[in-house]
């Protein structure tokens, strides 16, 4: 059994600046994570980021992710362990399990209690699945797995690409594939709009990416793995248009259609949780402080609500302060880093039209 | 060489006739047909009927006698004839293509399954295409004995000859990697009656596997917003019950509570 202040599930950009603000009131804390290294998806996101010097704006992903794991490393009261998954969270007497990865896949993995006085949970998201015909074929991806292939593990995905969904995920990685030497065929969106930043989008278009919203997949096809992919226009009501079939000779589809929240250890703890389209699905009710209904337990970045990684980094600031004020930790001018964050999070949120913080609002306490 | 029942195994064209009910019968409403010509010791039909449309039999090897007025084509009788023996005809529903169709309603043992709206080959007794036909319905549930019944759309005229499916090499769409349901087979569970994640998780361990609901919870909860025509949102997810992804029993079994792998040795 372990006994540790401030366990941390996740060392994603969330986690990460969540421990080193609960380290640097003199927190003991422990960040389990799930991956083989710290710093979550950041570390696969080649593109400067957006946001402002605090958020670290013009800086690539995987250099943020080295620059918040520097400061961390300053804080010898933060241990960090890897291949480890928070498994369980038990309401009954407040311990969390947590599976340790053998060395190789023949190890078997071992297992761990831990007795924390508060937790973070910072678990992100994982991609939102799509039904269509053809949906389980070989080549049919989500987004983010082609981007991990591409630029964590240097593997080329495919040859020619149909990109599901003008999100900034979408976007962002039809651009990636491109710089990869892949052909992007289309990117299509069933929304009448491009969702993610136009300035993303812009970048396709001069490369001569057609981008066709109001068209989904009708289906996928190949004989063992794929190699055809129809799209359609869809109506006002969402429906597909016969007629209108497109079809591309694509080797990989990449579904990009949005996050859910990866919320399943807060069910397990008892937290309120609240359906919240805007956020991605289900997320827990929590105050400003980002402490769910649960005392000793806060949230933090995409499983708190799905935003981009900038906000995820400043909501994990605030519950790394609100956990250590929780502690009984004296947290240095926590006042006015409160405000700060929280004034950060004013100005990122407003680039989405509201819906963000119409979605916050509806989950807060 | 006589094409009889015995060596082909497709009944004649009179034994097919002899198990459908006079006209007037049929211009009531939905009536079982069952196709059950030789004595062997089998009763199910007989004992499940709650109506006793089915004639009790007398010794066991009784074949099969309807009491056409106490049937109402409620298909029970389908799903437990271990000969797949039974089919139900409609030829009072209300076509809203307008066109003179019956409905047939099938018991169809195979994966996959169709989807309503889907066209599939309507085959005779032999197995040779007779008709493209429409699905109108795919039935699932807990106590249907694993006997999915699809309902199919075909002209009047060919009700007597339509006696099984054959579907089109059919692009699957998946919903649950884990445990191989496509979304004809969670759409015929809906139609049955499920109305939750959880009651789904039990008869078809949706949501149990490695992925633990991630893939397939979200499509299954907006199946079941449009069918139920309710929000997302009022519908439960499902229980999560720890642990977020299957663990060996036996790697628990050696846990060492002792032990302090993540700590620096304080038990």
């Amino acid at each position: 059994m372990i006994h540790t202040d401030l366990l941390i599930c996740g060392a994603g950009p969330a986690g990460l600046c969540a421990a080193i603000e609960a380290g640097a009131a003199g927190a003991n804390v422990l960040v389990l994570e799930r991956g083989h290294a710290p710093g979550g998806q950041l570390v696969k996101q080649t593109h400067m980021f957006f946001g402002s010097e605090k958020q670290y704006a013009s800086y690539r992903g995987f250099d943020i992710s080295d620059i918040l794991l520097a400061q961390m490393k300053e804080m010898p009261n933060i241990k960090l362990v890897c291949n480890t998954t928070v498994l369980a969270a038990y309401s009954d007497d407040g311990i969390w399990t947590a599976e340790i990865a053998g060395q190789t896949p023949n190890d078997k993995p071992r297992y761990e209690k831990i007795l924390p006085k508060a937790v973070i949970v910072a678990t992100g998201a994982s991609e939102k699945p799509l039904l269509f015909p053809g949906n389980d074929l070989p080549g049919v991806y989500g987004a983010g797995a082609v981007q991990t292939l591409m630029n964590q593990y240097g593997i080329k995905p495919a040859s020619r690409v149909v990109m599901l969904g003008a999100g900034n995920i979408g976007l962002i990685v039809s651009y990636q594939l491109m710089q990869a030497g892949v052909d992007v065929l289309a990117v299509c969106d069933a929304a009448p709009h491009i969702g993610g930043y136009l300035v993303h989008a812009s970048k396709l278009a001069r490369m001569g990416v057609p981008i066709m919203t109001s068209h989904s997949v009708k289906r996928a096809e190949g004989d063992g793995k794929l190699d055809r992919v129809t799209l359609w226009e869809l109506d006002e009501n969402w429906q597909g248009i016969a007629g209108t079939e497109k079809v591309f000779a694509a080797d990989a589809l990449c579904v990009a259609v949005g996050l859910s929240p990866l919320s399943e250890l807060l069910w397990q703890a008892g937290a309120e949780m609240l359906y919240v389209p805007a956020l991605g699905g289900y997320v827990p009710y929590r105050d400003e402080n980002l402490r769910t209904t649960i005392p000793s337990i806060f949230v933090a970045g995409d499983v708190a609500g799905v935003e981009e990684a900038s906000s995820a980094m400043v909501t994990g600031r605030l519950a790394g302060l609100g956990a250590a004020q929780y502690l009984g930790y004296d947290v240095i001018a926590l006042e006015a880093k409160k405000e700060d964050c929280l004034g950060q999070l004013q100005s990122l949120r407003h680039g989405h039209g509201g819906r963000i913080l119409e979605g916050i609002q509806q989950a807060s306490l | 060489m006589d094409k009889t029942l015995e060596k082909t195994g497709i009944p004649t064209t009179e034994q097919v006739e002899s198990a459908f009910p006079p006209q007037e019968r049929l211009d009531e409403g939905a009536v079982a047909i069952i196709e059950c010509f030789q004595r062997i010791p089998c009763n199910p039909c007989a004992t499940s009927c709650p109506r006793g449309a089915i004639v009790p039999f007398e010794d066991i090897n009784d074949t099969p006698v309807i009491k056409n007025e106490n049937c109402n084509g409620c298909t029970l009788c389908i799903t437990k004839c271990p000969g797949l023996a039974i089919m139900v005809v409609d030829t009072t529903w209300k076509d809203p293509a307008g066109l003179d169709r019956a409905l047939i309603k099938l018991p169809y043992e195979f994966r996959p399954l169709p989807a309503v709206g889907d066209e599939v080959i309507a085959t005779d007794r032999a197995g040779a295409f007779v008709t493209k036909a429409e699905v109108v319905q795919v039935l699932l549930n807990h106590a249907m004995n694993k006997v999915p019944i699809v309902t199919i759309a075909v002209e009047k005229s060919l009700m007597r000859t339509v006696r099984g499916i054959h579907l089109d090499a059919r692009q699957r769409a998946v919903v649950c990697r884990c445990n191989d349901l496509d979304e004809a087979d969670i759409a015929a569970y809906i139609a049955g009656g499920a109305t939750s994640i959880d009651e789904l998780k039990r008869v078809t361990r949706l949501g149990m596997g490695p992925c633990q609901g991630r893939n397939c919870v979200p499509i299954v909860q907006g199946m079941l917003a449009r069918t139920l025509g309710v929000p997302v949102a009022e519908l439960s997810p499902g229980t999560y019950r720890p642990t977020v992804k299957s663990i060996a029993l036996g790697d628990l079994a050696e846990y060492d509570s002792a032990r302090d792998e993540l700590g620096d040795g304080e038990k």
